[in-house]
C-alpha cells in the first residue's frame, strides 16, 4: 500500500532531515512514526501525502509514484486519503456540515448522497449535534472529531494523522486513539505520527522510530 | 453518476462564500472599478453623442449672407438667383428686417423688452443658405463664402467654418486621447480587480492549503475566483451604467433649460441596447482580466 525507498530530504544541503529512509506499510496496518522533536517525523509526513518533493528515493502510495506524479493526479490520490492535523486544519467559517461536506464535493459526490454520508461519519465521531457550528465554536476535542469525520468521509484507503491528539488533554486523546483503532478495525490503514510514548504503549502497535533523520529502529511494541 | 450540477455547484457555494466572508474587499473593489467603468461610460457618452451633434450640424451645414441697409428688391432678387444657381446650395430662405428682429425676440424670450425701446430696427435683412452636406465640405463652405462676400450688395458671410474646424479638430482629439485614457482606466480596473482577488486568496491562504489537502485540483480553487471576478465586473459595471445613465439625464435637462435655442439636447441620446450589452460584457471581461492576473500570482505563490 505504501512503498518509501531510500528517501532523502534536505531543506538546506548538506543538513540532511531525512537519510536514506525506507519502509513499507501494508493494507490494514496501523503504524506509527515516532521519534523526539527534530527528527524529522512532520517532514516525512509531509513527504508522505506529496506537500514536500524528496532529494532522492521514491515514495509509492497505491501503486503511484508520487515524485513522478502530475498535480491533478496527486490530488485525485489524495482523494482517497484521508489528513488529520494536530491543529485540525478546519475551514473557521465554514459550519461542521459544510467543512466535512468539502472533501465530497471536491470529489464530485451528488448533493444527494452528501448528507447521508456526513451524518454517517458525525455518527462514527460522536458529534451530530455539533453539525451547524462553527470549529471556533468547538472544543479542541470536537474539532478534531470533525477532522477525523472529514478524513474519513470519502472512505479513504489511508489516513495520515499528524499528532492527532497533540493539542488534547489525555481523556480526550484516549477517545480520538479509540476511534482511529475502531476505524482501522474497518480496513483502514492508518499511518499517525507521534512522540506520545504513553500513547504508543497504551495502543500498541509497529513503530517506524526516527532519530535524526534516519529510521533507527523498528519495534513491536505489542 | 455525478451530474454537471454537482461539478459546477461547489464553485459557486465558495464563490458565494468568498463573498459573503470578505464583504468589505468586494464592496471597496466593485465601488473602484463602478468609478473607473463610470468614467469609462462618461467618456463614451461624451463622444458618442458629440460626434453625432457635429455630424447633425455637418448635415445641417448653412451660411448667412447678411445684406447691406436700404438693398432694392431688384438687388435681393439678383442675389438670389446668384446664391440658388450655386451646385452646393440646396435651399434659400430670405430673412427680413422685420423677420430677423421677430426671431431674435424669441430667442431672447422674457429680456427682448429693450429691442422695442430701440429708435430702429438695427438687424440687418438676410439670405439663409442650406448647403448641401455631400458637396460642402468645410474647404468648399470657405470658397462658396468668399465667392459671396464679392457680391455688391453683401455685407457680411457667416458660415461657422472656424468653430466647426475646431469642433472637428476637437472630436479628432477626443478619439486620440480618449483611446489613452480608455485604455488606463480599463488598465486600472483590471490591477483593482486582481489586487482584490490577491487579497482574498491572502486572507484565505488556510482555506485553499484545506482544500489541497482535501484532493482539491488548481482548478478547483481558481474557479471561485474566477467567478468573483466576473461579479464584480458585472456588478460595478451595471451601477456604472445606472450612474451614468442618472448623470446624462440631468445633464440633459439641465442642457434643455438653460440654452433651449441650441436645439442639443433632443439629439442627445443614451447608449443603446448593443452599446449597454457591450459595456456590460466590457467590464465582466476586464473583471476576468483581473483574475487571469491573480491567477497568474496563485500559481506563483
Amino acid at each position: 500500500m505504501i512503498r518509501v525507498s531510500n528517501l532523502s530530504k534536505s531543506y538546506n544541503y548538506p543538513n540532511m532531515v531525512l537519510k536514506d529512509i525506507s519502509f513499507w506499510v501494508k493494507q490494514g496496518e496501523f503504524v506509527y512514526l515516532s521519534g523526539p522533536s527534530g527528527a524529522g517525523k512532520t517532514t516525512l509526513f509531509r513527504l508522505l501525502f506529496a506537500d514536500l518533493k524528496p532529494d532522492a528515493g521514491q515514495i509509492v502510495i497505491d501503486g503511484l509514484d508520487l515524485a513522478r506524479a502530475s498535480a491533478n493526479r496527486v490530488a485525485l490520490l489524495r482523494r482517497q486519503l484521508g489528513f488529520i492535523f494536530q491543529d485540525y486544519k478546519l475551514i473557521p467559517n465554514y459550519t461542521v456540515f459544510d467543512n466535512i461536506a468539502l472533501a465530497l464535493e471536491i470529489s464530485g459526490t451528488p448533493r444527494r448522497f452528501i448528507q447521508k454520508k456526513v451524518w454517517r461519519v458525525l455518527k462514527i465521531v460522536g458529534i451530530e449535534r455539533q453539525i451547524e457550528r462553527l470549529p471556533p465554536q468547538l472544543s479542541g476535542g470536537e474539532q478534531q472529531r470533525v477532522a477525523i469525520a472529514r478524513a474519513l468521509v470519502n472512505d479513504p484507503k489511508i489516513i495520515f494523522a499528524d499528532e492527532p491528539t497533540g493539542n488534547l488533554d489525555a481523556e480526550i486523546a484516549n477517545e480520538i486513539m479509540q476511534i482511529l483503532h475502531s476505524i482501522n478495525a474497518r480496513g483502514t490503514t492508518i499511518v499517525m505520527v507521534t512522540h506520545n510514548r504513553a500513547l504508543l504503549q497504551k495502543f500498541k502497535r509497529k513503530v517506524f522510530y526516527l532519530n535524526r533523520g534516519s529510521l533507527q529502529a523498528y519495534d513491536w511494541l505489542n | 453518476m455525478p451530474r454537471i450540477y454537482d461539478h459546477v455547484y461547489p464553485f459557486f457555494k465558495l464563490t458565494a462564500n468568498n463573498i459573503r466572508r470578505h464583504p468589505i474587499i468586494n464592496l471597496i473593489s466593485i465601488m473602484i472599478i463602478s468609478i473607473a467603468m463610470l468614467m469609462l461610460a462618461l467618456y463614451f457618452l461624451a463622444y458618442i453623442n458629440t460626434d453625432r451633434v457635429v455630424s447633425t450640424w455637418r448635415s445641417d451645414l448653412k451660411v448667412a449672407v447678411y445684406l447691406e441697409d436700404d438693398l432694392s428688391p431688384e438687388s435681393v432678387a439678383r442675389l438670389k438667383d446668384f446664391c440658388l444657381d450655386l451646385n452646393e446650395v440646396v435651399h434659400l430662405d430670405y430673412i427680413s428686417k422685420n423677420e430677423a428682429l421677430s426671431r431674435f425676440k424669441v430667442t431672447l424670450g422674457k429680456d427682448s423688452g429693450f429691442l422695442d425701446d430701440l429708435p430702429e430696427n438695427p438687424l440687418p435683412a438676410s439670405l439663409e443658405l442650406l448647403l448641401d452636406a455631400e458637396v460642402a465640405d468645410i474647404s468648399a463652405v470657405e470658397l462658396l463664402a468668399r465667392q459671396l462676400q464679392r457680391q455688391s450688395g453683401v455685407d457680411e458671410v457667416v458660415y461657422g467654418s472656424y468653430w466647426l474646424r475646431q469642433l472637428f479638430s476637437l472630436l479628432k482629439m477626443v478619439r486620440y486621447f480618449g483611446f489613452i485614457f480608455a485604455s488606463f482606466l480599463s488598465a486600472v480596473t483590471v490591477f483593482v480587480v486582481a489586487s482584490t482577488i490577491r487579497l482574498s486568496l491572502f486572507a484565505r491562504r488556510e482555506t485553499i492549503r484545506v482544500l489541497y489537502l482535501v484532493g482539491a485540483t488548481r482548478r478547483f480553487i481558481v474557479m471561485p475566483y474566477l467567478f468573483e471576478g466576473i461579479f464584480q465586473g458585472a456588478v460595478a459595471s451595471t451601477i456604472a451604467l445606472l450612474l451614468s445613465y442618472i448623470g446624462f439625464s440631468y445633464f440633459k435637462l439641465w442642457l434643455q433649460e438653460q440654452v433651449p435655442q441650441w436645439s442639443i439636447a433632443p439629439m442627445l441620446e443614451f447608449f443603446n441596447i448593443y452599446s449597454f450589452l457591450t459595456f456590460l460584457l466590457l467590464g465582466t471581461l476586464l473583471g476576468v482580466a483581473g483574475f487571469l492576473i491573480s491567477s497568474h500570482w496563485l500559481s506563483r505563490d
